[in-house]
């Protein structure tokens, strides 16, 4: 336990701000002490900290629209690791406070670092080293005490299951896209997959393995991220990586992931994966005509992608103007819901695209409301875009699965195997090819 | 009382130093263990009374007294608890801990701590919960920890008991086999450590160590390594890679026996896939400081380990796979290692799937990739494998959240400087383009109502941005225009653009884009339509202009004319309004121009101006202080101004200006300082006599007679008399007398008053005998340098002795003025003479004549002046010839006007303005006459005491010689 102290604050913008837990630990701060030699800067009381913490990130104040202390752009906050600058007599620069935002709370450590602190080592120097952290979803209920054996049982598991055994493998993956219907621009798509398990079989360390494979000419999956729990991997599958051109003649597996589960639900691995087209293929042209926009959209499902979505809509916001007045748009295929106050328009395709695989929008709306709608500082004059949230079950477009019979479970009860596979939407853009798109990714410029 | 025990609790932990300004720590300590021995109260709440010990507990046990009578209370607390209380129990063994721990009880090896000890290893020695049962796991658990924590603090404790710690380690099958690993390991590593400081160790004392089952090592290896100490390698105990002494790490020199040690760590490596993932990398950490100090061992033993760590997911175990690269280099990791792990990295820091801390973090981990051949070192450096190519995966765009943008920015910046150096053009690259591109982005988006928080992160990029390309006009200039036109859009940006200038100012100095960007603003401001001037605008205007104003290389004459125009002519609504902060807001403008190295081209209409707000601003306050400023810009002195208006600003720092609300309050009680002159308590000066008298410039000089000096034209047989005479014609001649002083400190030291300058010495009559006295200048007074002479020049009416007040004005360093009087001046008679006053040239035997003359004249009465006043007179003492001789010398050598001879001499004496006192000195036998002749009879009863005290003087010297 290398942590000088911790603390949990509770942040609602402009509303109330508290400290909620602290915790400061005496023996580790005179290792600090001692490591620090006569930079050592004591950690102040609570109220001190919050207020350092809530300047140094920029909350502090927040009806004012400059403050030296908090907007100086000397400041350079780049990294995890904040410095809080101390006032006073015994005053300095406490380092690193580790903080991570998480909704309206802030968890903030400041940890000891085993290196003098001058000149400041870089974070790659240890840091502190606290024992474990509870594992989300880790229930005690279904742990049974472990008997007494002599296979050690893993620090990370509660206790042993008891009961039927299933195992449940459910692969996810999602794609995202900016499309800007633009020659000097190229359109981009990428896909991302996790790989969750929840395991429950007897024995205090039992193996189960799981293969993921892929389709005859299926690309590799990429930057490859595995569970703790998994004992053992292939340098194979470590080696495609998105950063760099892929060899087409690399490892495109069968993937075998071993690994001794535990009792929660837990990501047993995740990849990225560049596939050669992107489900849906959109353009979307806007002309301003005199306070009113004239929309022009058009839709169109890949022939490989299986035409049975749960759920397809897409959403196309408009910002920085009045809000709008009449709305003349007609849709191809589906409805349209017009949400007048926030300035948007949902299409909402439904389960299926139609035979021809190919939708379209077109029309015109006015903004002649007398209120101003939502702004964006991003989305002004003709920057504009629509975002497409699907769901299609049963789909991967990189075509990785996981087969039923590939899972392995050694053990003396034969296990129920569940898996599945599904595709979703995230950061899914079409932008106005009319107007100026941002940049999205450096690879679209070199 | 224990109905308020939570509250009481939580407001200690909230404010310790609040908490105790109400009570003592003696008294809360006293009540807290009362009531932990209070069998009525839960355990729920003695948990909570524990707190205040665990986290505080040098607060409430300072001593190594206190600590151990604390301890001893806990013991016992903890020995009649019941054995249900299973949380209780474990708190009160981490509250013993850090007491005895932090009150350094263990360090002074107190009997509670040995004590304590021992039930923590009794208790840790129950394992697989052979005697107690599954239920105290918990406080096994603790237990484990608390020796754990032990041993950390004072490294060596347990590092002859680790076969015991291995036995314990292998025994246990539960999950507290963790606890186990983490002690044994710990103890392993702190005793590694301990060996290679032990001279001549070698593989028997290792393996021995390994075996070792005896006592705690209370010794001086635990003992030296406390806290408290200080030494070098007691540090790096803590942390023996990076602090090894001249950063090598400590070895142990074993040869290649080292089996034990090695099957050892196999075996913990081996079962670190058991760990959860912290303590994982804690143990992985440790038993990379054992290889590295046993090189005996061959890391590559870590290998089969290196592939599960670098496929992870979690960042402490691929951090500890960097540890092993840094510790290893190339004999655990190849050049195709490194570059998989370089390209692994990169990945890492923008994976769709990890949250942004992580990939912050990673992208730290770039900058400080641990190379295996490492080519600079330094803060933030780029590895030599991170190709622009590689880093384009990671260049920032507008979708990424601040703090990872600005990362990337600082990371992508590197990257093109360094492809930048490799352009001959210095033009930048594509890389370059884009980043500028990407900037520009961000300024549209600030252009278009961003919030805060973007704008802050514009700005930073901006700076981050002209940090490292600068140099690269293309990108520097247009920027430099892009924020003034973004400014004219978004005034209320002045605060940031002043922020933005202000830092390329200080970091990039040489650079002169700060200076650019300042006059762009005024140009900006100055030239654009005043039709379209909001009030609010020009608020924001004045800011930025104050701040261009204070640039003493941007000319002022358009921010006056701008002013002028704002204030006099379109909107006099502006001064009808007496707005005062507007009105605070220009005067800041002004205050600044007063300061300005151009001011004399600007003294019109700046003078136009305050005049203009003096008569015209609706404001009293503002009115007030235009005419203040208006006064000083007319009648001081432009280094008096600077010295007026600029005190302390430079040391009060920028910050400090920005938050004083007013441009002129701030200054309100300087300027008062500033303009007033302080009066000294006590004289801090005085004149010191010079006794050495003025090398003679408007007198004729004393040419040794042996010169048979030119008789000159002017000389026309013995009409020397008239000659001298005509001399006075010149009403000038001779008037004056000169004294030397030397200017000095007096005995007061005040380092204050060390450096004084400007100083002007005054003074004032007390009689009407001379003519006003006027000042004397002395440009400065050092106290460390040679004092500075002062020439007073005296011009008599009657040449009588006189005493002058005198006092002094001087500026002290920090630019005050003070008055300090000092001593009386007393000019005594003997001071006001002179020789006789000759053209130069003339011989011994004209002055001769000269004498004779005047002597005659008086003594026969046939001068032609005014015969009343002359008298003669005699004066006789009893002195020996040698102390004629000792007389003539001393007293009348300089008005000597014939040598010496046979005990005679002749002397005279001139008196300005225009008296004479001749003297002829005869001596006879032991006795001196001395006759007196004078042209001003006035004069004879200060002649007679002057000769009396001569005479006095030379007695007693003749007195001190004859006793010697």
């Amino acid at each position: 336990m290398s942590v000088r102290a911790l603390w949990i604050i509770s942040y609602e913008r402009g509303e109330s701000v508290a400290v909620r837990f602290s915790r400061r630990y005496p023996t580790v701060e005179q290792r600090a002490k001692c490591m620090a030699g006569s930079l050592y800067v004591s950690v102040p009381e609570d109220g001190t900290v919050l207020q350092l913490l809530l300047t140094e990130l920029g909350l502090s104040d927040s009806d004012k629209p400059y403050m030296a202390l908090r907007d100086d752009c000397l400041h350079q906050q780049r990294s995890p690791a904040l410095e809080l600058h101390v006032e006073g007599p015994s005053g300095g620069v406490l380092w690193p406070m580790l903080v991570i935002s998480q909704g309206p709370l802030i968890l903030a450590c400041l940890a000891v670092v085993d290196a003098p602190a001058d000149p400041r080592p870089p974070l790659i120097c240890p840091l502190g080293t606290p024992l474990d952290i509870p594992q989300p979803g880790a229930s005690s209920a279904s742990a049974m005490p472990t008997p007494a054996g002599t296979q050690k049982q893993p620090a990370w598991k509660t206790g042993v299951h008891r009961g039927r055994a299933v195992v449940n493998v459910a692969l996810t993956e999602m794609v995202r896209s900016m499309q800007y219907g633009n020659r000097n621009r190229q359109d981009l798509w990428d896909v991302y997959g996790t790989v969750t398990c929840k395991c429950e079989v007897e024995g205090v360390l039992p193996n189960v393995t799981v293969t993921l494979t892929l389709p005859p000419n299926g690309s590799p999956l990429m930057d490859v991220l595995v569970h703790p729990c998994v004992s053992s991997l292939d340098a194979s599958v470590l080696t495609a990586m998105s950063v760099e051109d892929c060899d087409s003649s690399s490892f495109s597996g069968p993937y075998k992931f071993p690994f001794s589960p535990p009792l929660e639900p837990f990501r047993l691995c995740s990849y990225t994966s560049q596939v050669p087209v992107p489900p849906i293929l959109g353009t979307y042209q806007l002309k301003d005509d005199d306070n009113q926009l004239r929309i022009t959209v058009s839709l169109k499902l890949h022939e490989s992608v299986r035409n049975s979505f749960e759920y397809c809509e897409a959403h196309l916001p408009f910002f920085n103007r009045d809000q709008m007045g009449s709305v003349d748009v007609k849709v191809s295929s589906g409805q349209l819901e017009v949400s007048k106050e926030k300035n948007l328009l949902v299409w909402v395709l439904g389960q299926k695209f139609p035979k021809s695989r190919e939708v379209s929008l077109e029309g015109s709306v006015s903004f002649s409301g007398e209120l101003p709608g939502p702004t964006d500082p991003l989305c002004t004059d003709l920057t504009a875009y629509i975002k497409l949230y699907f769901r299609v079950p049963d789909l991967t477009l990189s075509g990785c699965c996981v087969d039923q019979h590939s899972v392995q479970v050694y053990s003396s009860a034969k296990p129920r195997i569940v898996t599945s596979r599904e595709l979703l939407s995230s950061e899914y853009f079409i932008w106005n090819s009319t107007g100026t798109a941002p940049v999205s990714s450096g690879h679209m410029m070199l | 009382m224990s109905a308020n025990w939570p509250e009481r609790i939580s407001a200690f932990l909230r404010s310790p130093s609040q908490f105790l300004c109400s009570t003592t720590s003696d008294i809360f300590l006293a009540e807290v263990l009362h009531e932990l021995r209070d069998d009525r109260a839960s355990d729920h709440i003695k948990v909570l009374l524990l707190s205040p010990l665990l986290e505080h507990p040098t607060l409430l046990c300072p001593s190594v007294f206190v600590g151990e009578e604390t301890a001893l209370e806990l013991m016992s607390v903890f020995a009649q608890c019941s054995p249900k209380s299973l949380p209780l129990r474990c708190h009160l063994l981490l509250a013993l801990t850090s007491v005895l721990l932090c009150s350094c009880c263990v360090s002074s090896h107190t009997s509670a701590s040995q004590d304590f000890l021992d039930l923590l290893l009794q208790m840790a020695q129950d394992t697989n919960d052979a005697q107690a049962g599954a239920a105290l796991h918990p406080l096994r658990t603790t237990a484990c920890d608390c020796l754990r924590e032990l041993e950390a603090c004072l490294p060596g404790l347990l590092s002859q008991r680790l076969e015991l710690l291995s036995s314990l380690r292998q025994q246990e099958n539960s999950r507290l086999h963790q606890a186990y690993t983490g002690l044994h390991a710990l103890a392993l590593r702190n005793a590694v450590y301990l060996l290679t400081q032990q001279k001549e160790a070698g593989a028997g004392d290792l393996k021995a160590a390994l075996g070792s089952n005896e006592g705690f090592v209370w010794g001086e290896g635990a003992d030296s390594a406390h806290p408290n100490s200080e030494s070098h390698s007691d540090l790096a105990l803590f942390s023996p890679l990076t602090l090894g002494t001249m950063g090598k790490v400590p070895s142990l020199q074993t040869g290649l026996d080292c089996k034990e040690l090695r099957s050892l760590l196999s075996s913990l490596l081996e079962e670190s896939y058991l760990l959860t993932s912290l303590s994982q990398a804690a143990l992985l950490r440790q038993l990379v400081e054992v290889l590295a100090m046993v090189p005996a061992v061959s890391p590559t033993i870590l290998r089969a380990q290196l592939l599960r760590l670098l496929g992870t997911c979690k960042v402490c175990l691929l951090h500890t796979t960097l540890l092993m690269k840094a510790a290893f280099t190339d004999s655990l990791f190849n050049a195709e290692d490194e570059a998989f792990l370089l390209k692994r990295l990169v990945g890492l820091s923008q994976h769709p799937l990890l949250s942004t801390p992580e990939k912050l973090f990673y992208i730290d981990c770039i900058l400080h990739f641990p190379e295996n051949r490492p080519i600079s070192s330094g803060d933030e450096s780029l590895p030599v494998l991170l190709t622009p190519r590689l880093a384009a995966a990671l260049v920032p765009t507008v979708f990424n959240d601040s703090v990872s943008m600005l990362a990337r920015l600082n990371l992508l910046s590197l990257v093109y400087l360094e492809e930048g150096e490799e352009d001959r053009e210095g033009q930048g690259g594509r890389g370059l383009a884009y980043l500028y591109d990407h900037l520009t982005s961000l300024l549209r988006i600030v252009e278009n109502q961003a919030s805060r928080e973007m704008v802050v992160t514009f700005f930073r990029a901006s700076f981050l941005f002209l940090l490292h390309f600068c140099h690269v006009e293309r990108y520097s200039e247009d920027l430099s225009q892009r924020l003034c036109d973004l400014y004219l859009r978004r005034t209320r940006l002045a605060p940031h653009l002043i922020n933005l200038a202000d830092r390329t100012q200080d970091r990039l100095e040489e650079s002169g884009w700060a200076v650019a960007l300042l006059r762009a603003l005024q140009r900006t401001i100055t030239e654009a339509p005043l039709s379209q001037l909001t009030l609010q605008d020009l608020r924001w205007h004045l800011r930025i202009l104050a701040r261009v104003a204070e640039e003493g290389e941007v000319l002022q004459r358009a921010t006056l004319n701008f002013l002028l125009c704002v204030i006099t002519s379109s909107s006099s609504a502006l001064c009808v309004s007496g707005d005062w902060r507007l009105g605070n807001s220009v005067l800041g403008v002004c205050r600044r121009l007063l300061l300005h190295p151009s001011l004399d081209s600007l003294l019109t209409p700046l003078a136009d101006l305050l005049q203009h707000l003096t008569c015209h601003y609706g404001e009293t306050d503002i009115q007030d202080h235009a005419r203040l400023y208006y006064t000083l810009l007319t009648t001081l002195s432009q280094e008096k101004l600077a010295g007026v208006l600029a005190q302390r600003g430079t040391e009060r720092g920028r910050q400090a200006k920005v938050r004083s609300l007013s441009a002129i309050m701030g200054e309100n009680e300087e300027l008062t300082s500033g303009l007033t002159v302080h009066q000294t308590e006590r004289p801090l000066l005085r004149l010191v006599k010079l006794d050495k008298h003025e090398p003679d410039e408007c007198r004729p000089e004393h040419k040794p007679d042996s010169e048979p000096a030119c008789e000159t034209e002017s000389s026309p047989g013995q009409g020397g008399i008239e000659d001298y005479r005509a001399q006075f014609q010149s009403s000038s001649f001779a008037s004056e007398i000169t004294l030397q002083y030397h200017l000095t400190h007096t005995g007061v030291h005040d380092p204050h008053f060390d450096k004084l300058f400007s100083i002007r010495l005054h003074f004032d009559l007390t009689d009407g005998h001379y003519e006003e006295v006027s000042d004397i200048s002395v440009p400065c007074l050092f106290r460390t340098r040679k004092p500075p002479t002062v020439r007073l020049r005296l011009k008599p009416k009657q040449p009588y002795h006189t005493t002058l007040r005198a006092s002094a004005i001087f500026t002290t360093e920090d630019g005050l003025s003070w008055h300090s009087p000092l001593a009386d001046l007393h000019v005594a008679f003997p001071e006001v003479f002179l020789p006789l006053l000759t053209p130069l040239g003339w011989a011994r035997e004209k002055k001769q004549r000269v004498f004779e003359g005047i002597w005659g004249e008086i003594c026969s009465g046939q001068s032609e002046g005014d015969l009343t006043n002359t008298a003669t007179s005699l004066f006789c003492d009893q002195l020996e010839d040698s102390a004629v001789g000792e007389l003539v010398e001393k007293y009348f050598q300089r008005y000597l006007v014939s040598d010496l001879d046979k005990g005679r001499c002749n002397v005279l004496f001139f008196l300005p303005p225009q008296s004479h006192v001749l003297l002829k000195v005869i001596t006879e036998e032991d006795a001196v006459q001395v006759h007196i002749a004078t042209d001003n009879w006035k004069l004879l009863p200060y002649i007679n005491s002057y000769l009396e005290d001569i005479t006095k003087e030379i007695h007693s010297t003749q007195q001190v010689n004859g006793d010697v």
